[in-house]
């Protein structure tokens, strides 16, 4: 068997000293950021990608993938403890979670979000390797119109699954591409849009506006707020960590189907971990026999929706290592991250490079376990560190966020722009408009207008070729009837609900 | 540019259903913000040495751009001709005028639902900008795109869409506008702009506090000597973390110091 010589080839590189130090550092990192509300998983993978610059290949996506994963570990201790989600993957967490342990049941309710995360995250680790070499092959079987298609559809998945209006988040994915326009035309070489700005004429750095709008926007928002936030602590120690036997046999089930739900989303373009948990929630609720249950404790509504988002954080590599399309803002950084090593993310990744491919799979597993312990045993080191105050936390984040900017490309400019976009960032969020569509659509921007221009060279200037290609106008049908489904009204009021619940 | 403009929107705090006043006016500034943005690197130019027209010529120019864009455009379109027109009556054709078509509309009605309709709007201002930026690259040419196809259809496109969002905003109820706070965003911004401006003459340990402390103003619960104290560990420990643990070449004492 192909897979388990190459799992086996995978453990073999993931296993060596310096990738396992790099998985137990993404590790620590994600749990860090994931605990501590107010810093993101995208504004950390983007301020550590000038870090890799230093590392091998390898390592460097080792980390930066640990981080992603270890994130939603980390959420749901802040969820559960404090009724604030470290990390947007972690909000529904808090419902369940934060009622259980102010009915002492805090143990448990770690251990179960622990368990389930450390069992989503195995199977999805199974899954991303058997589920490689086949959608490899069908990628090669891709040409331009289909690539096109498919990042048509991959944007609408992730406006039909976004938060709020769908038409304004088509804007900003369009505002997006818009922006990724700024810079040297990769054909003819002209510069477009930079206004004869030396630092523009390369582009908008992708690490720069990520950092903007994700980074510096979420402080400046954060800070609004007052930066005394609200941390109810729970303080009574944590005892017994162990769940009981009930607690074991009520949220198997539960952690099962938020395996599934997550994994689904995690692949489709546009998903990723926070729908899926949203996702998650909303199917135990449905199913329960008693739904009155969820909101005052129910610990399926903390192990369902906690293996949803770890299943989906590992399971969106799947698109990036077989396709090169990133199917969300994270992987659209790792896209960044192969681009600094000289890795063009695609098909061509698995056969060229396995030790990478199948080094990082491995790692995954190995970093779960690490999370495992690094989660349920050293709890309290963790919580400790919720007592650190925002108004301390916030100054530190706008230095490392700075600091890690700058030496991106050792450009001051770079820093300017990172700040102007933190403020666009800040105007966005009090306009109710989504930033993530906008990252997403920056980063496939330079990937549709190649395909696009490809595809019509190649048909002549023909525009029907999307749809006499039977792959891609399937691949554009599926795009359509989702987008009709989205605006549909009765569609609508269900895809609402879904993020009403957050607020509840 | 359309990044800065984007934010001066901000600020605007309009009654419930009420006609804004406010919030036309600040679509008439932004109407003419590329224009002063210009003028006020011209006079920027003055003191420091910068590769642009002077400020009287920039006045002019845009001036003289303005009142004659539209005989310009009706003469250009009687002669047939293929005359290039100059960027700026281009500037006044494809982004002022439409601008101060919609400010004026603005002052008319009453958007319903604000939040949306001004975010609509500026969105039409940035894909108005976008359309001008990319007037002077070449278009299709046969059936291969030139350089200016894809950012055409793009910002085509989000004019529509940001049209679509501002109408749905004016006509169908929805959210008001967030308030603005200003103090995070001014001091967060000053701790960023010290940071990029200082870190290459006064390095790391200098600006790394400096920032801090600016950044520290932005809540009203900082605390001095607690900020002071974590600010100087931090400093140190990125000092040591970047150029020696990670090895990335960044200045951490002051210019002159080293000289």
């Amino acid at each position: 068997m192909d897979l388990f010589a190459n799992l086996a080839h995978g453990f073999a590189v993931a296993l060596s000293p310096i990738n396992l130090l790099m998985c137990l550092i993404g590790a620590l990192v994600g749990t860090l950021v994931g605990v501590l509300p107010g810093i993101g998983t995208i504004a950390t993978v983007a301020m550590l990608l000038p870090i890799t610059f230093g590392l091998q290949p390898v390592g460097a996506l080792i980390m930066l993938a640990g981080i992603y994963y270890g994130a939603q570990y980390g959420g749901s201790t802040t969820s559960i403890l404090v009724n604030i989600p470290g990390e947007a993957t972690s909000v529904v967490t808090a419902l369940d979670g934060f009622q259980m342990a102010k009915q002492g049941r805090a143990g448990p309710a770690l251990a179960i979000a622990a368990i389930g995360s450390f069992f989503a995250g195995c199977v999805a680790t199974v899954l991303i390797a058997i589920l490689g070499a086949p959608l490899t092959k069908l990628a090669l079987a891709f040409g331009p119109a289909e690539y096109f298609s498919l990042m048509v559809l991959g944007l609408i998945f992730a406006v039909v699954l976004a938060k709020g209006s769908v038409l304004k988040a088509i804007a900003m994915i369009v505002l997006g591409l818009l922006l990724s326009m700024v810079g040297s035309d990769i054909e003819t070489g002209v510069s477009r849009m930079a206004f004869n700005i030396p630092e523009l004429a390369d582009g908008l750095g992708f690490a720069t506006v990520a950092m903007g709008v994700f980074g510096f926007a979420e402080i400046i928002r954060n800070l609004d707020a007052g930066a005394e936030m609200d941390r109810d602590l729970v303080q009574k120690k944590i005892t017994g960590l162990m769940p009981t036997r009930k607690d074991l046999s009520d949220s198997t089930p539960a952690i099962l189907r938020g395996t599934v739900l997550g994994s689904i989303l995690g692949i489709l373009p546009g998903g990723g971990a926070v729908i899926a948990s949203f996702a998650a929630y909303t199917l135990e609720k449905k199913l329960a026999k008693d739904p009155s249950r969820f909101g005052r404790g129910a610990i399926e509504g903390v192990a369902a929706p906690e293996s949803a988002n770890n299943a989906a954080a590992q399971t969106s590599f799947i698109p990036l290592l077989t396709l090169g399309i990133p199917p969300n803002a994270v992987m659209a950084l790792m896209v960044g991250a192969m681009t600094i090593h000289g890795i063009v993310p695609g098909p061509q990744v698995m056969q060229k490079q396995p030790d990478l491919v199948w080094g990082m799979i491995a790692s995954m597993w190995i970093g779960n376990l690490m999370l495992i312990i690094i989660n349920l045993p050293m709890v309290g080191i963790w919580v400790r560190l919720l007592r650190v105050p925002y108004r301390l936390m916030f100054p530190s984040i706008v230095i490392f966020c700075a600091i890690g900017i700058y030496s991106v490309n050792n450009a001051p400019v770079d820093v300017i722009l990172a700040g102007a976009f933190g403020l666009v960032g800040y105007w966005l969020i009090k306009h109710d408009f989504e930033p993530a569509p906008l990252l997403l659509g920056m980063v496939l921007g330079p990937l549709m207008e190649e395909n696009l221009r490809r595809a019509l060279l190649i048909s002549r200037g023909d525009w029907s070729v999307f749809l006499t290609r039977p792959l891609s106008a399937v691949l554009l049908a599926i795009a359509a009837g989702l987008l009709v489904l989205a605006v549909l009204p009765t569609l609508r009021r269900k895809r609402d609900e879904v993020f009403v619940e957050s607020e509840g | 540019m359309a990044e800065t403009t984007g934010q001066l929107s901000g600020g605007t705090a309009s009654l419930p259903g009420a006609r804004s006043v406010t919030g036309a006016a600040i679509i008439l500034v932004l109407a003419f913000t590329p224009q002063i943005i210009e003028l006020l690197i011209a006079l920027a130019g003055l003191v420091a040495p910068l590769s642009s027209r002077g400020p009287l010529q920039v006045v002019a120019a845009h001036a003289s751009a303005l009142a004659a864009a539209i005989p310009t455009l009706a003469q250009q379109y009687a002669a047939g001709g293929k005359t290039s027109l100059s960027p700026d009556v281009l500037m006044a054709l494809i982004y002022t005028y439409p601008l101060i078509a919609v400010g004026v509309f603005t002052f008319l009605v009453r958007p319903r639902a604000p939040q949306d309709y001004f975010g609509g709007v500026v969105l039409m201002a940035i894909a108005l900008f976008a359309l001008w930026a990319s007037s002077d690259l070449q278009g299709m040419r046969g059936f291969s795109f030139g350089a200016g196809t894809a950012p055409r259809i793009f910002g085509l496109l989000l004019l529509g869409l940001g049209a679509a969002v501002a109408v749905i905003g004016a006509v169908s109820p929805g959210a008001q506008l967030a308030t603005y706070h200003w103090r995070g965003p001014l001091f967060v911004s000053l701790a960023i702009l010290t940071f990029a401006v200082s870190i290459r003459p006064l390095g790391l340990l200098i600006t790394g506090l400096a920032s801090f402390l600016i950044a520290a103003i932005g809540s009203p619960e900082t605390r001095w000597r607690e900020a002071l104290i974590v600010g100087i560990c931090l400093t140190g420990g990125c000092a040591l973390l970047f150029p020696y643990v990670l090895g990335l070449p960044m200045p951490l004492w002051p210019r002159f110091i080293l000289q």
